[in-house]
């Protein structure tokens, strides 16, 4: 090596020097100055355009957005005064931190008369489904009987007001019909729902902090846990649900098990280590070489995408097994170079190959961060740059670091290497009449189980929380007859008025699905505030049945007055007084008054042009009917059906087709890349991970598991790992095998734990990356051997003279 | 989430129980007989603001212990209103004009146990709801109730109880000028009290 040379190793090895410093500056920065949190909201990790349109969009962050602070709690007992006091004992707990929780309860009936006066110069144009159809049928004698009932009653049921603003109880029935989308009542200035004859008391709160902040999930969490005792200590049942729940059970599970799977993949490769080498410098060389690597990627990361979602750094846990496969591999190489050759030439010696293992690992990322899930993006650019970052401190520091007499293999890490002399030459030639017949069985078994594969893309089956939350969860839905918040009607139109207009007709339509009961109800502003048209036409109804004579009978009011003997005057003082009544609302100005309040997630208002509404449905319960709600928005203009589960999961399906032809396609350039180096060797680097996905892809096959678009990512990195063991063994000489063997067997076992451990994760989309990488690292590992065989005779590989060639 | 919205019309009711009875209101307590059963002539005047003529009207009203009240319109024309536990049913011309549903509107039961108070002259149970004014000369008593929360005393006003050994009369006067005079007479109790097509009105 000349001295030139040398100066610029030293010169870059301080330069990397210098990055290094920054980036952990950036990290100190971060972490303790800025006190960065990890992003743990599982919306953020899918795509953010799934479809372009824009209103869909604005319409599903609507529905989720007013979704997503709440808290609901139900405190049930038999016995509504213990309900109450339980209910009572929850929010003692609570107001000592106002500042965790938005001004929880308020006077209801206070609230109350204000709602309704915001409403009532409308009162005399809102008008309900039965009683448009009354207004149509019933007779002007009947309703002034009718009228005349509650006038002379002495507690003549329900009434809002003075009598004669609402002669005919018409407001009073409409009020109803809008009390009936909901069970909850006031009692006793509380919520109340009852359900099998448990009483149970509401509590709505409002969380200040962001469900996803693990802060506020921290100090949230325990305190409600606090208030459920309290209240249990008063009351039979305490029922809770919110996203802060679910958010904080998933980061308490990917916390632990990021912890659990980080330290158990270090402990085990420092095991590893300390077999092989018996010293601590080579695992404090490739603990810094990760160190750095993670550095560099937290650091990168968080000035890429401003935030890190924490499955990104469960998975980041993961690079650690393939991060130190250049510090290995440097290791290793060091202990078979004759102690003559300086590391700076053994470097030299080893950059092809440490940059087509780089590249390789690198396009096998390429793939995962090309999708448009902006989690995997995340987990693809973390990871590659912690390669990156580690890939440059081995070849920057580890010369410089260590020596030639600083390393010497244990007696047992050599054997190991040794035993690579052990494995036959299959392809050789010597046995095909074995090999062939056992190989053909195999890989049919294997396509065959390949065949008997199902797929599964349902995006429910991605999370998983805890059973209590989910069943208390589906209580609180059923006890409240909640609407669902990602499956609903999307309306458009060119103006407010006709998309409620398009609004009335489709609930028209939903009508058939209530009776059916496979809906109990709809939500939708046009329940309150008509369309101008509906609102007219309720007016014309009502002139004609009430305020009208009808030939030669007399209207309903003129009955009326005479029946009291009252005046024409009078009559005519009644009849103006509810036409005073009869100002037409628009859903702004619905939405601007307290009752308007519950309904304002539901209008989307001017979206790019266009008026855009949804209507909700309460009640669902059976998912399989989703077609045939589906099926009410054809052929209605303007109204499309919103299934975003169904839609998340049909792009998970898009995706693992395309992630599927991405990896033939990683295969294909990887193949190019190694032929560049190896020409007609190349394919024996590349059949193992071929191979080994095959096998397991057909051992799930055949154990029933469904296939789904985390297999297909596992199977990116069993390419970008299978494909460096390929490089490993065909880099070196007949002599240098055992070594690569011995490098080969490092790192598989140290990807073995990382990626084994990952297998154990509770998540079921690691669970599922892990169990493939399992099975295919372990048959890439038995299989690199075979395809890599040297052969009988004295066969040389490319770079058998590689010191010749660095000369 | 819509509940908050919807809290509606009926239920302008709110809730809690509070102070002990005032001793006057136990001494009338004291004086009022509780039967079982109890039915007897209502007659009410009703002064409605912007109505000239009193509206007067007349009927039968029976009150059971536990079970509810039935209150039958006869005069000017016929109408029965039956308040259960369960239910508040209005009947006229022979079908349901209206039900409110307990289960589905839980103010039902709190109407039918202030109603019961009022025509029973429970007292104590009234006691929770409203502040009670009571004086007592004779045997014969008077209660001035005054809601004791606000929502309440807007949507039903002031009420006044006067009686002795049963109520004889409830006048309420509501913020509006409103105001229902009800009295009581030929009030029998025990078996014979119902008429037998009232009976089965129970049933």
């Amino acid at each position: 090596m000349t001295k030139p040379a040398r100066h610029l190793q030293r010169l870059l090895a301080l330069a990397w020097l210098l990055a290094v410093l920054l980036v952990a500056g950036h990290n100190a920065w971060l972490w303790l100055g800025q006190r960065a949190s990890p992003d743990t909201d599982i919306l953020a990790l899918l795509p953010a355009a799934s479809s372009k349109d824009a209103v869909r969009q604005q319409a599903f962050s609507h529905m989720v957005d007013s979704a997503q602070q709440k808290l609901v709690v139900l405190v049930g007992d038999r016995d509504w005064k213990r309900a109450q006091a339980g209910a009572r004992a929850y929010l003692t707990v609570l107001h000592a931190h106002a500042d965790l929780f938005a001004p929880i309860s308020d006077d209801s009936a206070q609230w109350q008369s204000q709602w309704l006066d915001s409403l009532d110069r409308s009162r005399t144009l809102l008008l309900g489904d039965a009683q448009r159809a009354q207004l149509a049928t019933v007779t002007a004698q009947q309703w002034s009987q009718r009228a005349l009932g509650g006038l002379y009653g002495a507690f003549g049921g329900p009434r809002l007001g003075a009598w004669q603003d609402d002669p005919f109880g018409l407001f009073g029935d409409w009020v109803q019909e809008r009390a009936r989308e909901t069970p909850v009542r006031p009692r006793d200035g509380m919520l109340f729902v009852e359900r099998d004859g448990v009483s149970y008391a509401l509590l709505l709160l409002e969380l200040k902090a962001p469900a996803f902040s693990m802060q506020a999930q921290e100090q949230v969490v325990p305190l409600l846990a606090q208030a459920r005792q309290a209240a249990r200590a008063q009351a039979d049942e305490v029922v809770s649900g919110g996203v802060v729940l679910h958010a904080a059970a998933a980061s308490a599970q990917a916390g632990s098990e990021s912890a659990t799977i980080g330290a158990g993949s270090l402990l085990g490769i420092l095991l590893l280590m300390w077999l092989t080498f018996r010293s601590l410098k080579p695992i404090l060389y490739i603990a810094l070489s990760i160190a750095v690597g993670c550095l560099g990627a937290l650091s990168v990361s968080m000035l890429v995408f401003g935030k890190i979602h924490l499955l990104t750094l469960v998975f980041g846990a993961s690079l650690i097994g393939i991060a130190q496969d250049y510090g290995i591999y440097f290791l290793c190489a060091r202990l078979a170079a004759p102690a003559t050759q300086d590391s700076a030439t053994l470097l030299r010696r080893l950059l092809p190959g440490l940059a087509l293992m780089l590249l390789a690992a690198l396009i096998g990322y390429l793939g995962m961060a090309l999708t448009p899930f902006p989690g995997l993006q995340q987990m693809a650019v973390f990871s590659a740059l912690g390669l990156v970052f580690a890939w440059l401190t081995v070849a920057c520091w580890f010369p410089q670091l260590i020596g030639p007499q600083t390393l010497r293999a244990t007696p047992r890490a050599q054997g190991f290497g040794q035993s690579i002399a052990r494995w036959p030459d299959l392809l050789g030639g010597f046995a095909w009449h074995l090999v062939l017949p056992a190989a053909v069985a195999l890989i049919g078994l294997s396509i065959a189980g390949v065949a008997r594969l199902h797929s599964s893309d349902d995006i429910r089956a991605l999370q998983k929380s805890p059973p209590e939350l989910l069943q208390d969860q589906m209580r609180i839905s059923q006890l409240l007859e909640l609407a669902a918040p990602v499956q609903f009607y999307l309306v458009r139109g060119a103006s407010a008025e006709a998309v409620l207009q398009q609004e009335e007709a489709l609930r028209e339509k939903l009508q058939a699905l209530v009776q059916r009961k496979l809906i109990t109800g709809v939500q939708a502003v046009s329940n309150w505030a008509p369309s101008q048209q509906r609102q007219q036409d309720n007016l014309t109804l009502l002139r004609r049945a009430l305020l009208e004579p009808q030939g030669e009978s007399p209207d309903a009011v003129t009955l009326i007055a005479q029946a009291i003997g009252e005046s024409p005057q009078w009559a005519q003082a009644l009849r103006q007084r509810m036409l005073d009544k009869a100002q037409s609302i628009t859903p702004e100005e619905f939405l601007a008054t307290p009752a308007g309040a519950a309904s304002r997630h539901l209008w989307l208002g001017q979206v790019d042009g266009q008026f855009a509404s949804i209507v909700a449905l309460r009640g669902l319960t059976d998912y399989r009917q989703l077609g045939q709600l589906a099926a009410v928005a054809e052929g209605m203009p303007g109204v499309q059906w919103v299934d975003k589960v169904g839609e998340i999961s049909s792009v998970l399906r898009q995706y693992r087709i395309y992630m599927g032809w991405a990896l033939l396609c990683a295969y294909a350039a990887i193949f190019a890349l190694l032929a560049l180096r190896y020409r007609r060797r190349a394919w024996r680097a590349l059949a193992p991970p071929l191979l080994a996905s095959l096998l397991t892809l057909g051992l799930f096959g055949w154990l029933g598991q469904p296939l789904q678009l985390f297999h297909v990512l596992a199977g990116l990195l069993v390419l970008g790992l299978g494909v460096d063991y390929g490089i490993f063994l065909l880099e070196s000489s007949r002599d240098q095998r055992p070594h690569a063997w011995l490098t080969v067997g490092l790192s598989a076992a140290s990807a073995l734990l990382s990626f084994g451990l990952l297998a154990l994760s509770h998540s079921p989309p690691l669970h599922a990356f892990g169990l493939t990488m399992l099975c295919g690292m372990l048959l890439v590992w038995l299989l690199a051997p075979l395809f890599t065989h040297p052969g009988p005779v004295a066969h040389a590989t490319p770079d058998a003279q590689p010191d010749k060639e660095s000369a | 989430m819509n509940a908050r919205s919807l809290l509606c019309s009926l239920a302008l009711l709110a809730l809690l129980p509070t102070a002990r009875a005032a001793a006057p209101v136990q001494q009338i307590q004291a004086t009022l007989a509780k039967p079982a059963v109890m039915c007897g002539r209502f007659d009410q005047t009703k002064q409605l603001t912007g109505i000239k003529k009193p509206l007067q009207a007349y009927g039968r009203f029976c009150v059971l212990k536990g079970r509810g009240i039935l209150w039958q319109t006869l005069q000017p024309f016929p109408s029965t209103l039956r308040i259960t536990r369960d239910a508040i049913v209005q009947i006229q011309d022979g079908r349901v004009a209206m039900k409110l549903d307990a289960q589905q509107e839980p103010v039902v039961k709190m109407i039918n146990s202030v109603l019961f108070s009022l025509l029973a002259g429970d007292l104590s149970q009234l006691d929770q709801l409203f502040e009670l004014d009571g004086s007592l000369r004779d045997g014969h008593w008077q209660v001035a109730l005054k809601a004791r929360q606000p929502a309440l005393a807007k949507a039903i006003g002031d009420i006044s109880l006067a009686g002795a050994s049963y109520v004889d009369k409830v006048s309420m006067k509501e913020a509006s000028g409103d105001r229902t005079d009800i009295s009581f007479s030929a009030i029998k109790t025990g078996d014979g009290a119902m008429t037998a097509e009232e009976g089965a009105l129970f049933d």
